[in-house]
């Protein structure tokens, strides 16, 4: 399911990382070309290492990681959209994470979500795990998820499957050339077998 | 199964015709006539949906007739129709029928010139002419006259100026239209069938508080305060008269008004004689009425002619605001029909208790158990006190049951015999025997109401019959209808008595519930609501600890935007917080949701994968947190889209989107374990169609013991396919079965009131299109793109639910069965068991052969036994 119409999209992240306020601090930006081909230029600074201290807070509180982000159409049209998850999984995965763009139909974007591979075996969270990690730096893929065609009733190849089964069968009525024990012999064997049989105890009963 | 016929629109009684009868018209469209005697549907006929088959009018010949007077007993036959209905706006049905059987004898039509002014078109009859009223607001009315049966008009239409007519205020009353005049104190009316075409004005004592009602019967009466007042100089009322609701008829041939109020539970009924005010004592009587009906008010009635009649042979029918039909009589409830199962919004089953004697042993079993010496104490003590009061019993001193045993509400063996709770439009409440179908109990609520946008009251089961001495609790969400703020009503769904609370006043208005887990304390499952200002509150409150962690969502029908909600709990307060969103609504928000599906929260998905050819498990995508959305839109070039959207409302992640082009609703959605099945109307081919999906996650799975939507699959397999079916669906529902074993079939009901039982792996998107050995192995039927409907699958037999609407269905307590309630106009109660019953012995299962059998092998192994002894002690003899 690819557009009709491609189009340019930028998606400006702003992330919060304090557990009260709903304050939102420039994270990057993302720009996608083209839709339909999916590929994008993803550019975001560094964490200060401030903002690094505040997500181990956060993620120390097992609470969440909420990121806004805002797109922006080719026809300067805006719309936001939030997200969220775990801090400490976000942490866990050395801040790489995948965002999802799910488009509809249409090229409109209807949700956008940040997903995070976390490293299997590595679910807890406790505080000596954090503060081994360092990284600053987020690392990001973005995926775009295309609206798809349903499918209709597939009357046509049904009509053709009928079509070649009829002919198959026409082809099979010719004529079966073989000869009559070669097609019946599995029902004329056990016939002789029984009558072989019976024939022996009759024997045995006449002695 | 039950029938039903809806709010009661328009009523007859008619106990001087040859036949006493009740016709009447409902508002559901149906035309009926009920037994005078018992209540009982003598025939019905179901018209059209709404507004094809909305009844204007309601018309019995010799009611209400300038010949009523002359005649002793009309018969209708000179007049040319019995009864006739007028049906519809565009076109407009006129329909004649055989008052004692039911059949329709003729019928003609008139197509408007102005659709959109016909809606508010009005009709009325005088002297066998069927007059058609179009008011144009603020300008004038056009009036048509008919001839009744046969639809000729009489001439052409005229047109009366009449600039002082306003939707809000003006009513037809007989053969005059009356007005309220607003900022003057008075009524403008006009007599539309005189020549001159007057307007006469009459002044008000007091401006009306409600809205004016006519009074069927009197042209030219009208209701306002309950007071009557005329605006006809030649009928006089009497004006002095102060009651709710009045009706018009006759006794001992002469004219009589007969008024009706409810004071404090008990309807007192008098009359008046028309032509000088003075009361008819023979008919002044008052009936006591239980509190479940509402309000009645008086809608029709008749006495037997009689020379000097004493009252007694007088019927008067109620309507009341519970929608039920009430026949007084001779100061007692002759019958009474409850017409508001007709608008079923709600159902649930209920397990009955357990019988005394069961109770005390769960009981004793439920103790906490300390060590083995007192256990054993207290068996002993329970089985002694069972043999004495088996004793006592048996000598009859023995307590005597409790009410529940008595009504034989006790639960069975294997879990069949249910409450069925139902929640009608109205506020109305049953308690009905799933097997009998009795009305054990009813309760009304007057003024709790379905919520916005369509969005009905919900019945919640908060505490099932399992935890013993615990009574079960159920609880029912909606709206008050004055404050729009949310009510909770608590009862106990066995007896039908309001308990822990009952009715609580919410200070909030309410968008989303959830449910919560089982307390440790009552086992009371505490409701989440969520609040018009994101607020979230938990009841009962004792529960709040538990709402932490819990995940909220909410969806704009309009302007379809979702949003995702985390509860949390610390320090003794809840709180809400806003962690996702997602714009369904494309770039100018012209889609609009029309369909939302969850899953079923109590279901169990027993098998986690699928088996494929080569031995492999193909794993299911679970996701109970996956919910489906649909919405419509307008679009330009495939003129109308329907997308489907797969949500997953914990994370907020959009995880299949799909779209279908040139398809419109009516959509039915059913969703279940990995699979969701939906139905559309196709625009381009004209037919209805189903698609289905299921969604698998691959040949590895995840993470098997858990699913946690933050860390989910990123992208299940989706399988998809459409079919055609050859009829119209009017709702779709999968059987569920207490712990999912059984096969899933789908409840297909159709619009002829069928229900069809379609198994999955008909459905099945995974149905090859070439018949290869991979898809016969695995278990698929090939792909033939129309469903078939086989009659033998309708669950319903030839019992057709009219104007079916939806689908509830619970599990029992055998694994095979499924208990099903259909519901619509009529109600229909069965239960379908998709993998046949597996766990229970055939009905024609030879109970005496097997124990002859069994008996017969027993005692010839004894008798060989011995015999064998015997043998062998001869033997040693030798």
């Amino acid at each position: 399911g690819f557009l009709d119409h491609d189009s340019w999209i930028t998606v400006e992240l702003q992330h919060s990382l304090s557990a009260t306020s709903d304050s939102f601090t420039f994270r990057g930006n993302v720009t996608i070309p083209s839709l339909n081909s999916g590929l994008a230029n993803v550019v975001q600074p560094p964490l200060t290492d401030e903002e690094l201290q505040q997500l181990k807070t956060l993620a120390k509180q097992n609470d969440f990681y909420r990121l806004k982000t805002t797109v922006v159409y080719s026809n300067g049209a805006k719309s936001t959209f939030l997200t969220s998850n775990k801090a400490c999984r976000l942490l866990l995965a050395q801040l790489k994470d995948v965002l999802w763009i799910s488009l509809d139909p249409s090229g409109f974007v209807t949700a956008i979500t940040a997903s995070q591979d976390a490293p299997p075996g590595t679910f807890e969270c406790t505080p000596e795990d954090i503060d081994k990690l360092d990284e600053t730096l987020f690392s990001t893929d973005v995926l775009i998820r295309h609206a798809e065609l349903a499918p209709v009733p597939d009357t046509a190849s049904f009509i053709q499957k009928v079509e070649r089964e009829r002919e198959a069968r026409e082809r099979g009525d010719v004529r079966d050339n073989r000869g009559f024990f070669a097609k019946y012999w599995m029902y004329i064997v056990p016939v002789v077998l029984l009558v072989f049989i019976s024939g022996a105890t009759n024997q045995e009963g006449a002695k | 199964r039950a029938l039903n016929l809806g709010k009661l629109k328009q009523a007859y009684v008619d106990l001087n015709h040859l036949q006493p009868r009740i016709l009447l018209s409902t508002e559901e469209g149906v035309v009926a006539s009920v037994c005078v005697k018992t209540g009982n549907l003598m025939w019905r006929q179901v018209l059209e949906q709404k507004p094809r088959g909305d009844i204007k009018l309601l018309q019995v010949s010799g009611f209400f007739d300038e010949n009523r007077e002359t005649a002793a007993a009309p018969i209708g036959s000179n007049l040319g129709f019995d009864t006739l209905t007028v049906q519809g706006h565009a076109p407009a049905l006129v329909r004649g029928w055989n008052s004692n059987l039911g059949a329709i004898e003729w019928e003609w039509s008139t197509m408007p010139l102005n659709s959109e002014q016909a809606q508010n078109a009005l009709w009325f009859y005088s002297r066998s002419v069927l007059y058609h009223v179009v008011p144009v607001w603020r300008s004038h009315l056009e009036v048509t006259a008919y001839f009744a049966s046969s639809g000729h008009s009489t001439g052409s239409s005229s047109k009366v100026i009449a600039s002082w007519i306003n939707p809000e205020t003006c009513l037809l009353s007989g053969t005059y239209y009356v007005c309220l005049d607003f900022p003057g104190n008075q009524l403008i009316s006009l007599d539309l069938l005189s020549k001159s075409g007057q307007v006469i004005r009459t002044p008000l004592q007091r401006l009306p508080q409600g809205k004016l009602e006519a009074l069927p019967g009197l042209s030219g009466v009208v209701l306002s305060n309950g007071n009557l007042i005329s605006v006809n100089k030649d009928i006089p009322v009497c004006g002095s008269l102060q009651s709710a609701s009045y009706a018009i008829g006759s006794f001992n041939y002469r004219k009589i008004l007969v008024y009706a109020d409810l004071k404090t539970n008990i309807l007192k009924i008098n009359a008046v004689y028309l032509d000088n005010c003075s009361p008819v004592v023979e008919l002044a009587q008052s009936v006591p009425l239980p509190d479940h009906f509402g309000t009645p008010s008086l809608s029709s009635f008749d006495c037997v002619q009689k020379k000097i009649g004493d009252g007694k042979g007088c019927l008067f029918l109620f309507s009341t605001t519970a929608e039920s039909i009430i026949a007084v009589q001779n100061g007692r409830v002759r019958w009474s029909r409850e017409e508001s199962l007709a608008n079923i919004v709600d159902s649930q089953f209920v397990d009955l208790p357990l019988a005394d004697s069961e109770g005390t042993l769960e009981n004793e079993i439920n103790g906490k158990a300390g060590d083995i010496a007192s256990a054993f104490l207290r068996r002993i003590i329970t089985q002694a006190a069972q043999i004495r009061s088996l004793f006592l019993h048996v000598i009859g001193l023995g307590p005597p049951p409790s009410a529940t045993q008595r009504a034989g509400l006790v639960r069975d063996s294997f879990g069949l015999h249910k409450m069925l709770v139902l929640l009608t439009q109205t506020g109305k409440i049953f308690g009905i025997d799933n097997i009998s179908g009795k009305h054990h109990w009813q309760l009304y609520l007057p003024n709790v109401r379905g919520f916005d946008n369509k969005e009905q009251m919900r019945l919640i089961v908060q505490r099932s019959a399992k935890h013993f001495p615990l009574q079960p609790l159920c609880t029912i969400l909606g709206k008050d209808s004055d404050t729009d703020n949310g009510v909770l009503f608590r009862f106990n769904p066995i007896t039908g008595q309001a308990s822990e609370g009952g009715l609580i006043l919410l200070d909030y208005k309410v968008k989303q519930f959830s449910l919560l887990k089982e307390t440790e304390r009552d086992f009371v499952k505490g409701i989440l609501l969520l609040d018009a200002s994101n607020r979230v509150h938990v009841y009962p409150q004792h529960a709040s600890p538990l709402a932490d962690g819990m995940y909220l969502y909410t969806a704009g029908m309009k302007t379809a935007e979702l949003s995702g909600y985390f509860v949390k709990y610390a320090g003794g307060k809840l709180s809400s917080k806003h962690i996702w969103n997602a714009r369904l609504g494309g770039h100018n928000s012209e889609q609009q949701i029309v369909g939302v599906a969850g899953k079923n929260p109590i279901e169990h998905v027993h098998s986690q994968g699928r088996v494929l050819v080569d031995r492999s498990v193909l794993y299911k995508y679970i996701n109970p947190n996956l919910v489906a959305f649909v919405t419509q839109a307008p679009d330009a070039t495939h003129k109308s889209l329907l997308n489907l959207y797969l949500v997953d409302v914990v994370s907020g992640s959009v995880i299949f989107t799909m779209t279908h082009r040139k398809v419109r609703a009516p959509l039915h959605i059913v969703h279940s374990e990995n699979w969701l099945a939906y139905s559309y109307f196709n625009e381009k081919v004209r037919r209805t169609e189903i698609t289905t999906i299921e969604l698998y996650e691959g040949k590895v799975q995840a993470n098997s013991s858990v699913f946690s939507s933050l860390q989910a699959p990123p992208m299940p397999l989706v399988e998809r396919q459409s079919y055609i079916i050859p009829s119209l669906v009017e709702v779709l529902r999968e059987t569920i079965t207490e712990r999912g074993i059984t096969n899933k079939h789908v409840l297909i009901g159709t619009a002829s009131g069928s229900i069809v039982e379609m198994p999955w792996h008909l459905l099945d998107p995974r149905r090859p299109i070439a018949s290869t050995t991979q898809g016969r192995e695995e278990g698929a039927v090939p792909y033939i793109p129309e469903l078939p409907l086989p009659t033998d699958s309708y669950i319903n037999y030839n019992q057709t639910i009219a104007r079916l609407r939806n689908i509830f269905t619970a599990p029992s307590g055998l694994e095979s069965t499924c208990l099903v309630v259909a519901t619509g106009l009529d109600l229909f109660v069965t239960r379908v068991a998709p993998s046949k019953t597996f766990d229970l012995l055939k009905e024609d299962f030879d109970y005496i052969l097997i124990s002859i059998v069994l008996v017969a092998l027993t005692s010839g192994s004894l008798i060989v036994k011995h015999l064998a002894s015997r043998k062998l002690l001869k033997q040693a003899w030798k």
